[in-house]
């Protein structure tokens, strides 16, 4: 339906490239790609692609108020139209020699009485039937179904009554329509329903839509709304219908009439024109009076709800097909695919494809897919020799890690690093700390210290903070009788603080010489050339540097470093000095480096060395610990774990420790690279409580386990929970499930802890299977049989003799795996289709060559209907 | 059947002819600018005495207050009887013939005043507010009853409420209605028509004068009564559909193809109830001329003014329906 003065668009039910504009006249129009030789100087451009050239104008029809397209091929291009006087006429464009059409053409279909002619339809089946959908009159009806075929007939009109009507073309103008529908009512809108061609949709002006079915006009079912104007059938989905009403579209679905399934949020102009998508399922465009954008609703994911189901998700878009200018009508391209032709009240035309919503998903294994229209598109990592340059995503990395049980290992702490690769610094840097807290805190516990355990946790930071009695003394370098004039601080935290740092060993020796050697067997030559001289051990230092270059693949510039480190004065402005202080900042290794800083600085200002970004952090905290005094340190390592938490530097949690401090560096560390696997196993570790409930915790632990899921690593994420419900005893989930007599109804294990005495073990039952001294096989409340497994018949809680090793079982505190399976095999399970179940060995076993129910003349197909028993996860062990 | 209780609430006024040119402002806007008005009902109607304006209260307010313009006091709503669809017999009766008996009949027998207007698209029964829960308690035994509340139709409920008339027996068929008034019938025939409202502005200026200065030169007031001639035009804007009744002459100053006319080309013929102002208080006026028609299936169109009835008919049979009347005419006396 369309105002008579504003262009609207039809396309050719046939042919790909032909439509037609109507306004004041109708004209047909050829559309073709632009620039082409067969396009003639009088194409219009109507997009950067394609033109359209005018083949046939035609003017017989004034006052049109609507058109439809005869939509069998034979005759092609014959149109009804609807006058503003109720009189539908037919016509062709272009078709002069069509003979068929010729009979047809200037036929007139005229009501009784006259008024507006709203819409008009044809049968999609029975293409001879044309519906009309005429305004109000108080005497005739408003639908009028008109047979094209049907000839004149005289006996419907006394010739001499034509005096108004004037127009007395005999032999062309039919009179008697088919069939009347709808009395006293005007019709607006109307459409046939493609799944039975002998019913018609109407929309009337009492405010009602109306299904009538021809072979019963007399029965009708309808429905009050306001909603009555342009109803259309969803091309996709038959049962489906839009309408609207001012700026509100109602979709109804005629399976479920009473009320609209939804309604589409209104627009603050009227609607003059809602159309399906015909290439694309559940794509509405709406268009609003004096508008440049169409807006369209994407329903292809809605549910056609039967229950009451929430609110179905919509997505709606605007496009606007040419920028400036108003459209007043647009049509759907009856076979490429989104593509429309628009046209602005001037008749400006617009060939328009919408580009398809483009939706994009990650698999949980790095590959991404994105469809748009109908391709789909894949990338994935490349998994090639080549690939090895650019770094891996953090999905692979930590899928290769819990592959390889990273995180699991909780004895040894510092070999998770290993597990994760052994390539990261940053991990080797946590699991090291990890490593360090966990073996004090064993050892504390045995010492039962409990305040210094929670003071480990709490990192660096709070250790330094707490210091007191520091002692001061001023060592001679050893090896040699000279007093330096450097200040060493010593306190029980301080040397705390050096135990964490990794440098001495536990318990009151403070001897580094165990660490020194542990770094010259890794080959670390010249940090544990380093850690010497701040233990103000020259000559250690130099014999270091020595062996570090006489090693294997030892670098000989060593040795030279040692003879500049064996020339070290402590004279204030000898040459030595100078050199040094100059030239050090050319030394490449970030060690040589700041153990010439340390040499030529005055007492108590090291920033050449606390501020080296290329030394870890635990040496450069163990070496403050060393020589900064008590006002220093607390300011040095404040300042270091702000840059730590900035960087979301791991080395920091030496610092942090597991409190909120480590949260919010962890936070920022996860924000960089997204890796919540090394999150979630560093804050279980160990953490307080209260770290564990902080909510970034918990969305980590919980994306983690997500991740698991998705990878199908449902082995490591049983692990994973076991892990964590040890160390977090809150995130023990509670028993969800119980099993139920059938008869009393209450839980069966909730029975027996209420009464104990009832038998022992049963609290296992749906763990473990059945005790079997007690030998339950009768409810403890109402001593009522249990149900019997389908395959050995056996009440439910008696030991299967397949399960030998049962008594053992319970002796036994370790189950070997094929132990936990056997007892696994006694569990009950059923199916929640059918309700059959039995013993969950029996049930696999028989689901291995079975795919229905083993219970006899049930056809259920059980394992079927259990999507994730159809999955294996890929972690198998 | 279903009744629907429109939402326009309506007023019946007449502004005297002499002082019609206060008012045409006011009328023009509602005529033929209905976007500037809010109005949704218009409804104006000449007679020789004056012109009869029937308007909702949006309407309303684009009137001026002027001593020429009387109001009846009361509140009006429209009643509107649609068929529900369901399929009609080939020849179906016109108008208020069709709902003679099921609506106007049972409302006069309850005393309550009935007010009609017939268009091109319909008929609505005027009644007014007050006597709305007696309506709804008379009509709710044959019609589904509904209510258009912000342009949704939603079912109304009748409460029972009754006049305090006792329901008086069912007027056998056998015993007409007796016809009070003195009734007359011009000499002019008549058609009902409508036209397209887009074509409304080029015929706008035309309308114009028909409206406003039939009472000139042209027509000498004195000649037409003389020759049974009757001066009346009626033209109605409702929920934007148009409805016009005028005599035949006028149809011929319209172009070709503007006004609708039916297939057969029928005209009617006029038959005016009243010789004294008929007043908005007396009941059953439009029953008694109804109940004949529809007894004799004659189709009819039925449009109250201020101050009298005028019913039309078919031209062919104006002479049954005079027939018939005087019949009822004479036992009445």
């Amino acid at each position: 339906m369309f105002c008579g003065y504003k262009p609207d668009i039809l396309w050719s039910p046939h042919h790909a490239d032909r439509y037609v504009i109507c306004d004041t006249e109708l004209s047909l129009y050829r559309i073709g790609p632009a620039g082409s030789s067969e396009s003639k100087a009088g194409a219009l451009a109507i997009s950067e692609e394609t033109a359209a050239t005018l083949l046939a104008i035609n003017s017989d029809t004034p006052y049109m108020k609507c058109v439809a397209w005869y939509p069998k091929h034979e005759p092609e291009c014959l149109l009804a139209v609807g006058q503003a006087n109720g009189r539908v006429v037919l016509t062709s464009l272009g078709q002069s020699h069509n003979s068929k059409c010729k009979e047809l053409v200037g036929k007139e279909f005229v009501p009784k009485h006259a008024r507006q002619c709203n819409t008009l339809a044809w049968n999609p089946v029975d293409s001879n039937w044309l519906a009309a959908g005429l305004d109000k009159h108080r005497a005739d009806f408003s639908v009028l179904i008109w047979d094209i075929s049907s000839k004149f007939s005289p006996e419907a009109v006394p010739t001499e009554k034509l005096r108004l009507s004037g127009d007395t073309d005999s032999g062309l103008v039919v009179t008697k329509p088919l069939y009347e529908l709808g009395q006293n009512d005007a019709c607006l809108s109307l459409c046939w329903l493609p799944r039975d061609h002998q019913k018609l949709l109407l929309a009337g002006m009492h405010r009602n839509l109306a299904i009538f079915d021809l072979r019963n006009t007399s029965q009708k079912t309808f429905v009050n709304t306001k909603a009555i104007q342009g109803v259309t059938v969803d091309p996709h989905f038959q049962d489906r219908v839009a309408s609207f009403f001012e700026g509100q579209v109602a979709i109804w679905d005629l399976r479920k009439f009473e009320k609209p399934v939804f309604t589409l949020t209104e627009q603050p102009k009227p609607l003059i024109k809602v159309a399906w998508c015909p290439t694309r399922m559940g794509l509405l465009a709406t268009l609003t009076r004096d508008s440049n954008i169409i807006r369209l609703y994407d329903m292809q994911h809605t549910p056609m709800p039967f229950g009451d189901e929430g609110e179905p998700t919509i997505i709606e878009r605007g496009v606007q097909p040419c920028s400036e200018s108003i459209i007043s009508s647009l049509a759907w391209h009856p076979s490429a695919q989104n593509r429309m032709v628009v046209v602005s009240p001037n008749r400006v035309m617009n060939d328009f494809t919408v580009f398809e919503r483009i939706s994009l998903a990650w698999s949980s294994t790095t590959s991404l897919m994105w469809a748009c229209g109908r391709h789909l598109y894949e990338c994935a990592e490349d998994a090639g020799p080549g690939a090895a340059a650019v770094e891996k995503d953090i999905a692979t990395k930590m899928r290769e890690r819990a592959q390889s049980r990273y995180g699991h290992d909780t004895v040894q702490v510092w070999r998770n690093h290993m597990l994760a690769g052994g390539d990261d610094p940053q991990l080797r840097s946590i699991c090291l700390t990890g490593s360090c807290f966990h073996k004090y805190t064993e050892n504390m516990e045995q010492k039962q210290q409990v305040n210094k355990q929670s003071l480990i946790y709490s990192g660096i930071k709070n250790i330094a903070k707490t210091s007191s009695g520091t002692t001061e003394t001023r060592r001679c370098w050893s090896g040699s009788d000279r007093q330096t004039d450097v200040p060493r601080y010593h306190s029980e935290e301080r040397s705390l603080a050096l135990q964490l740092c990794g440098w001495i060993s536990q318990g009151p020796d403070i001897d580094v010489e165990p660490f020194l050697k542990t770094l010259e067997q890794e080959g670390e030559w010249e940090r544990a050339a380093a850690v010497a001289l701040f233990n103000l051990d020259i000559r250690r230092a130099i014999q270091i540097l020595n062996k570090g270059a006489s090693s294997e693949k030892g670098d000989l510039n060593l040795n030279v470093v040692a003879m500049a480190l064996s020339g070290y004065t402590d004279e204030k402005n000898s040459l030595w000095r100078e050199m040094c202080s100059s030239l050090r900042l050319q030394l490449k290794k970030p060690y040589l480096c700041i153990m010439f800083a340390f040499l030529t600085s005055e007492p108590g200002t090291y920033d050449g060395v606390l501020y080296e970004g290329r030394v870890a952090v635990r040496d450069r905290v163990a070496f403050a610990c060393m020589f900064l005094n008590d006002a220093q340190l607390p300011r040095y390592v404040d300042k270091l774990t702000n840059e730590m938490k900035e960087a979301g530097n791991l080395e920091g949690i030496l610092l942090t420790g597991l409190t909120k401090d480590g949260v919010d560096l962890m936070e920022s560390y996860v924000d960089r690279t997204g890796d919540v696997q090394t999150a979630s196993f560093c804050m279980l570790k160990g953490s307080s409580g209260e770290v564990l409930k902080d909510p970034r915790v918990q969305c980590w632990i919980e994306n983690y386990r997500n991740l698991l899921d998705a990878w199908r690593f449902w082995h490591k994420r049983a692990e994973f929970d076991i892990h964590r419900s040890k160390l977090d005893p809150s995130s023990k989930p509670l028993a969800q499930v119980f099993v139920s007599c059938n008869f009393c109804g209450k839980s069966i294990s909730y029975s027996c802890s209420a009464m104990p005495h009832q038998g022992r073990g049963f609290s296992q039952y749906g763990v473990s299977g059945s005790p079997t001294k007690s030998k339950v096989t009768s409810c403890p409340g109402c001593r009522k049989p249990l149900p019997r497994c389908a395959l050995c018949l056996m009440n439910m809680g008696t030991p299967v003799s397949s399960c030998p090793g049962m008594e053992r079982c319970y002796e036994k505190a370790d189950l070997t795996r094929d132990k936990k399976l056997a007892q696994f095999n006694n569990w009950f399970t059923w199916c929640h289709n059918c309700r059959h179940g039995g013993h969950a060995g029996h049930m696999l076993s028989w689901f291995r060559d079975h795919s229905e129910c083993p219970v006899s003349a049930c056809t259920c197909k059980c394992m079927q209907l259990d999507t994730t028993g159809n999955l294996v996860p890929s972690d198998s062990v | 059947m279903e009744l629907h209780i429109l939402e326009h609430s309506l007023k019946v006024a007449s502004i005297a002819k002499e002082g019609i040119q206060i008012c045409t402002h006011g009328l023009i806007k509602l005529a033929f600018l209905p976007s500037k008005t809010r109005c949704k009902f218009f409804s104006l109607t000449e007679t020789p005495e004056d012109y009869t304006i029937i308007v909702d209260e949006d309407g309303f307010k684009e009137l001026p207050e002027s001593e020429y313009l009387s109001v009846a006091d009361a509140t009006w709503l429209a009643l509107n009887v649609v068929s529900g669809g369901g399929s009609a017999t080939s020849s179906q009766p016109i108008g208020v013939t069709k709902i003679a008996k099921s609506v106007i009949a049972p409302l006069a027998d309850h005393n309550i005043s009935v007010f009609m207007l017939s268009t091109y698209q319909t008929d609505f029964i005027l009644v007014r507010e007050r006597d709305l829960p007696m309506v709804m308690h008379t009509l709710s035994a044959e019609f589904t009853l509904l209510k258009v509340v912000n342009g949704e139709t939603v079912a109304a409920n009748s409460t029972e409420v009754t006049n305090g008339f006792v329901k008086p027996k069912l007027a056998l068929s056998s015993v007409p209605r007796p016809i009070i008034h003195p009734l007359s019938s011009p000499s002019n025939m008549f058609c009902v028509t409508s036209l397209d409202p887009d074509t409304l502005p080029s015929v706008a200026t035309l309308l114009m004068d028909v409206m406003f200065y039939s009472g000139g030169a042209k027509e000498a007031v004195g000649q037409s009564e003389d020759s049974g001639h009757i001066r009346f035009f009626s033209f109605s804007l409702i929920e934007g559909y148009i409805s016009l009744v005028m005599d035949e002459q006028t149809t011929r100053r319209f172009p070709n193809n503007v006004l609708f006319t039916s297939a057969s080309g029928e005209l009617w013929k006029m038959v005016r109830i009243g010789g004294q102002p008929l007043g908005f208080d007396e009941c059953g006026i439009v029953a008694q001329i109804s109940e004949p028609l529809a007894t004799a299936d004659i189709p009819a169109y039925y449009i109250s003014t201020f101050k009298f009835d005028h019913a039309l008919v078919p031209e062919e049979n104006i002479q049954s329906v005079i027939g018939a009347l005087r019949t009822n005419e004479s036992t009445g006396q």
